[in-house]
């Protein structure tokens, strides 16, 4: 399973680095890191909460 | 601690996928079936009066992954009856299903100015609150209509925008002068001059408005007699908490359906998001955010599985709408009075489009950030800073 962020669309509101703080962070400028794209199976459920929750609908998984 | 074995949650948006996720998180191992009344998949509603009715983002844009782990779907079959003596949800079909541990996370619905005895009978009338709603409003404004739309708040002006966007003209009618009650005057302001820019038309009276006719599409009348009339009506004066299907169970009272402070309703039943109308100073109120949602729905799934040892919510309010090319985010309680304070950047009186700012109304604990990208903690810590500290 792959993570991206749309980068258009996010808008550093950080609700999904709460979800999945081990795999994504804010920066100091409120941008969005994606600390590793390739998500580890026993990490997708926290990959998918935190792609629910983000109000701009901004992250992906495929 | 009581044994948990079959959790049913009602209401497959938002809360209801939050719910489910966190239980999963914590650990909880049995049985979990999902009841959404919608028959499309999850997805994110606030983007429905923003990017759809826009015409920049279809279903494949918004749409919400599926629930974690093992769920058993019930989608697209409303729950119609809680028997809560007997742990039985009932079903549209008849079906009966049997909980240990109940959600209720059935939201809202669009108000109707029919509710609120504001309509001739049998006027037809808009609403907008699902996908459904959306496509059929994107489908319309294809002839760059006249809209008129009742109700000048946050969801009437979001639309009011999206109308704009895509061509029509709009008029934005109310009992009440724009925004003013949601936001506060200085925000209201300024996202009424961003909508003068793009030249929607505002029209208020303070003894209300009514909806008119009983055939073709309805005209609006203002208590001072002025009409109006467009191609198409749509009401946005706001939501309902969604109980109509606990009608029998006697939970659902005169204030909504009350919870405490850990969102529990009863023993065993936990609620969370747009239905809730959770404990404030002021009496229970309902927040019906993205946020609050989020937050109750984390509350709940900890208080399902461990009662009183869950800890109680605080909730750290947030909010923010995207309207006229403005985007506004806010930490704290609105409406916010009186003037802010800039804490960095500026917003031209006359154009505030084209700036962008931080700022803070000191003592109160509300800080917003205009046209800015700003971490949510960060905007938190602005909005507590006490106003010696800066
Ligand atoms: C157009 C629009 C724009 C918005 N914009 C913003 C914004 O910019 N910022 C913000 O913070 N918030 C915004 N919101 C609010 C935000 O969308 C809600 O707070 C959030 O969706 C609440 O989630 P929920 O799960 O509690 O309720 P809902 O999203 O309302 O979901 C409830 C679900 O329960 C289902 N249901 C209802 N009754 C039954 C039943 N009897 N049986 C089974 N299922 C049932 C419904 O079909 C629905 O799918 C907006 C809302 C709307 C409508
Ligand atoms: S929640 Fe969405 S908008 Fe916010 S940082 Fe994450 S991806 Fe970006």
């Amino acid at each position: 399973m792959r993570v991206s962020v749309d980068r258009d669309r996010c808008e550093g509101y950080g609700l999904c680095a709460e979800e999945a703080s081990h795999l994504m962070h804010l920066d100091d400028d409120g941008e969005l890191v994606l600390d590793r794209a390739e998500v580890p199976p026993e990490s997708s459920d926290a990959v998918e909460a935190a792609v629910r929750v983000c109000p701009v609908a901004a992250l992906k998984v495929s | 601690m009581n044994e948990l074995e079959r959790v049913v949650v009602v209401g497959a948006s938002l809360a209801g996928t939050t719910v489910v996720d966190t239980l999963r998180r914590l650990g909880y191992a049995g049985s979990v079936t999902l009841i959404g009344a919608e028959r499309h998949p999850a997805y994110n509603r606030p983007a429905l009066s923003k990017g759809v009715v826009a015409g920049t983002d279809g279903l494949d844009d918004i749409v919400l992954p599926p629930p974690s782990g093992e769920v058993d779907q019930l989608i697209g079959t409303p729950a119609v009856a809680l028997h809560a003596d007997r742990k039985e949800v009932v079903l549209a079909g008849g079906d009966r299903i049997r909980y240990d541990g109940l959600v209720i996370a059935t939201g809202a619905r669009a108000r109707r100015l029919a509710d609120l005895g504001a309509a001739d009978p049998g006027v037809q009338e808009t609403t907008f609150r699902d996908l459904d709603d959306a496509h059929r409003l994107s489908a319309l404004l294809a002839t760059r209509p006249h809209v008129v739309i009742v109700g000048a708040g946050i969801l009437g002006m979001e639309l009011a925008s999206a109308c704009v966007d895509r061509g029509a003209t709009v008029t934005v009618v109310d009992r009440q002068p724009p925004l003013l009650g949601q936001l506060g005057p200085y925000l209201a302001d300024l996202l009424i001059t961003a909508a003068a820019r793009r030249r929607v038309r505002f029209a208020h009276h303070p003894g209300g408005v009514r909806l008119r006719g009983t055939s073709g599409p309805p005209a609006v009348e203002l208590a001072d007699g002025r009409r109006f009339a467009g191609d198409h009506v749509l009401s946005a004066v706001g939501c309902a908490a969604e109980t109509g299907w606990l009608a029998s169970s006697g939970l659902a009272g005169a204030h909504g359906l009350v919870v405490d402070t850990r969102c529990r309703v009863a023993p065993g039943i936990v609620a969370a998001g747009d239905v809730v109308a959770f404990p404030s100073a002021a009496g229970p109120r309902r927040t019906p955010w993205w946020h609050s949602a989020l937050e109750q729905a984390r509350t709940a799934a900890r208080a399902l599985l461990h009662g009183d040892d869950a800890p109680p919510l605080t909730p750290s309010p947030y909010f923010w709408t995207d309207q006229f090319g403005m985007r506004v985010r806010v930490a704290g309680l609105l409406p916010a009075a009186g003037r802010p304070a800039v804490v960095d950047g500026s917003l031209p009186d006359d154009e505030p489009w084209a700036g962008s700012a931080l700022l803070r109304w000191p003592g109160r604990g509300v800080a917003a950030a205009v046209n800015r990208r700003i971490p949510i903690g960060r905007l938190r810590a602005l909005a507590q800073l006490e106003p010696a500290g800066t």
